[in-house]
């Protein structure tokens, strides 16, 4: 018993350090923002497609079929219902789907807000594969606001 | 989705006056294994260091309490040596929830205590320090209802007000309190995991289970909000009151840690701020 509390004290005072990706992998920074990038894309398709833009509607399917690529896991969704920035809410989907304007100001603010997102994922990401999906995004939203 | 970032991201740097209310033990001592924490709000940012690591400005808002370093960024390093708004001033973990609004008005809560607890387990003698480093998270911030949720609303000074897992209306002159009990069996080996929550366990049965051989502390956040009457309006960042959830990220230096185990969660005493007692 006394053998075992040694075990454990030492255990706890071992500090196992935190889990840490290999270098250029696909570790905790990148699955979160894969994750966080499917969940705001899947709710950001579904104000697009009330858009009239057909492109917007292509780039964000694209997006996800290339973000589904880098899963090394079963994909959950840990931001459903949240605030996240970039990712229209149900009742802001709702409300798009009334009113032109709404429509309008909840698709500039979805492009706006992720693309901040997007460049402060660009700083912290270092597995090249995300990088270049990141990237990919990144482009697409410069362009789509360009756009109109 | 949220306002302009750049609005957003603006860091609430508030007075981080630090209460130090000398406390006297007198009399007979409680035996209740607690020591306890006082925090106040230090910032709040769309950030979250454990769920979106690196991720600046890509989270819900939250409030964060102690460290006022805490960012996406933060890690046990990053956290280590820098100050924090708790007391005792020793504490300089970080602790962060969703943000609460009225409508689109933030609300800060007035107060914010960590207990931390013997009780969960039948053996309180062989509780070990909360391992330096170590990440909790706690509710769940996807529920859904009441059938997923572990959230706690109820009232300050009004009990008769049924405790419910979404917010509830609290009388004129009361405050909406929360409670939500961290995990407090460990792993013994990650200080994370990939869901964030595989390494801890509640207890089963008034013990740890094997998975999950070691107790530790048990970490009870209590929140109170200047809010009464009328719930309409209400949320929180992440979303209904259901959704309420708490992070902490441990960073008490080891020996006041170590201390505290020892002198007030083993031995089964309540001890005061700085870690003593009667």
């Amino acid at each position: 018993m006394l053998l075992l509390a040694g075990v454990l004290l030492s255990a706890c005072r071992q500090e196992p350090p935190p889990p840490s990706s290999p270098p250029n992998g696909y570790g905790a920074t990148e699955r979160a923002f894969v994750e966080l990038a499917i969940a705001t894309d899947e709710q950001a398709l579904k104000l697009v497609e009330l858009a009239g833009r057909p492109e917007l509607v292509e780039n964000r399917r694209a997006e996800l079929v290339a973000l589904r690529k880098l899963l090394d896991a079963p994909y959950v969704n840990h931001h459903a219902g949240h605030d996240m920035p970039g990712m229209p809410t149900d009742a802001e989907i709702q409300l798009a789907s009334t009113s032109p304007d709404a429509l309008k100001q909840f698709v500039h603010a979805h492009l706006t807000e992720q693309l901040e997102v997007l460049r402060s994922a660009a700083s912290a990401i270092t597995h090249p594969p995300t990088a270049e999906v990141a990237e990919l995004m990144e482009r697409h939203r410069t362009a789509e606001l360009a756009a109109g | 989705m949220t306002k302009p970032l750049s609005q957003l991201a603006a860091v609430l740097a508030l007075a981080a006056g630090v209460l130090s209310v000398p406390v006297t033990a007198q009399g007979e001592p409680v035996r209740v294994a607690e020591f306890v924490a006082d925090c106040q709000l230090s910032h709040r940012l769309p950030d979250d260091p454990i769920v979106l690591p690196g991720l600046a400005g890509a989270s819900h808002f939250h409030d964060f309490f102690g460290n006022h370093s805490t960012n996406a960024h933060s890690t046990q390093q990053s956290l280590e040596g820098k100050t924090g708004n708790c007391n005792p001033v020793s504490d300089i973990s970080s602790y962060w929830v969703p943000t609460m609004y009225r409508d689109n008005t933030a609300i800060t809560p007035t107060g914010i205590t960590f207990y931390y607890l013997g009780e969960g387990v039948n053996n309180p003698a062989a509780i070990q320090p909360t391992p330096y480093g170590l990440k909790i998270v706690a509710g769940n911030a996807r529920a859904t209802g009441d059938h997923d949720s572990i959230a706690r609303w109820s009232c300050l000074h009004a009990g008769h007000v049924n405790p419910s897992k979404n917010f509830v209306v609290c009388p004129a002159g009361t405050m909406l309190e929360t409670y939500l009990d961290f995990p407090q069996c460990w792993d013994g080996r990650n200080l994370d995991s990939a869901d964030h929550k595989s390494h801890m366990s509640y207890p089963v049965a008034g013990g740890c289970p094997s998975s999950h051989p070691v107790p530790v502390p048990k970490l009870r956040m209590v929140l109170r909000y200047p809010v009464n009457g009328s719930t309409a309006g209400l949320r929180l960042s992440s979303g209904t009151g259901q959704t309420m959830h708490g992070d902490f990220f441990n960073v008490w230096p080891r020996a006041e840690m170590e201390r505290r185990v020892r002198n007030c969660i083993n031995v089964v005493m309540k001890c005061d701020h700085a870690g003593n007692h009667g």
